[in-house]
């Protein structure tokens, strides 16, 4: 009781009245690591600083409900990813997904192998990875569907568990599982369509 | 998990990678590992990708202004009042 009445005050201001100060100490210094975020999950820098500034309205309006304010950050980013989801649902823009087979059946391990686009390497699947600029990897993951780019994102970015990642997307820790799994194998294949067009290797698109 | 194969054992890699598989399912994967070669190297590949794509996504900088353009955001919305 006495760390619940500790928490709660926190979060309240010198009036005893839950104020912005407090939030805004609290919440700003997350300020870049949201960015980062709302960045790889729209892939586009003015709708991540909307995204941003909204969570942060969001987070105001309910800072009183948070119970432990050490616990912002995780909350923020909760925030800020809901509203990607609920934004892409409520736009009806929301990629059908591809039926599982054909995105599980892709493997640049194999197709790496198979092109075998640097002859002379001895170690060709760590050579063809480098030939990448970071910006064909973010490209590559902005275009992959959102239901599987937000769990995606939020591993590669967070670091979350898959049981946040259940508690984040209401779904069971089994489709997290698979929408991983299928989110990786669909970066695999944009990537090696980056290749294509950036003539690594030559071939049909796929 | 038992009498794992190829393909499932190639299922479980990214959830083994993320240390969400169970008990019972990384020891079946690790016994698989220790017989197939094959398995080692696509998994070292998995991993060598994962590692690759968290490296190249980086850190972004804050874009100028965004902080004032949230402080001003915030300075005209009344936060809800409670008692505490």
């Amino acid at each position: 009781m006495a760390v619940r009445l500790a928490t709660k005050r926190a979060a309240f201001g010198p009036e005893g009245v839950m104020d912005r100060r407090g939030f805004e100490d609290r919440a700003l210094p997350h300020l870049r690591a949201l960015y980062g975020l709302a960045l790889r999950l729209t892939g586009d820098a003015s709708a991540a600083e909307d995204l941003v500034q909204e969570t942060y309205l969001k987070g105001l309006q309910a800072f009183v409900t948070l119970r432990d304010p050490d616990r912002v950050r995780p909350w923020l980013f909760q925030i800020l990813s809901r509203l990607v989801i609920d934004r892409r649902r409520a736009s009806g823009r929301e990629v059908p997904l591809e039926p599982p087979g054909d995105v599980d059946r892709f493997s640049l391990y194999d197709r790496i192998a198979d092109e075998d686009p640097l002859p002379y390497s001895d170690k060709l699947h760590e050579d063809f990875l480098a030939r990448f600029r970071d910006e064909d990897v973010r490209r590559a993951l902005v275009r992959i569907p959102e239901a599987y780019r937000v769990p995606l994102v939020l591993v590669y970015v967070e670091g979350l568990s898959y049981r946040e990642l259940a508690d984040l997307l209401g779904c069971p820790i089994g489709t997290v599982m698979s929408r991983l799994h299928r989110g990786r194998k669909a970066l695999e294949r944009e990537l090696w369509d980056c290749a294509l067009l950036r003539g690594f290797i030559k071939g049909e698109k796929s | 998990m038992s009498a794992t194969n190829c393909e499932d054992a190639q299922r479980r890699f990214f959830a083994y990678l993320d240390r969400a598989l169970a008990d019972e399912d990384v020891e079946a994967l690790e016994a698989h590992l220790e017989a197939c070669l094959e398995c080692c190297d696509r998994l070292e590949f998995s991993r060598r990708l994962d590692s690759f794509v968290r490296s190249r996504l980086g850190e972004a900088s804050l874009p100028p202004g965004l902080e004032e353009r949230v402080h001003r955001a915030l300075a005209v919305v009344a936060p809800p009042s409670e008692e505490p």
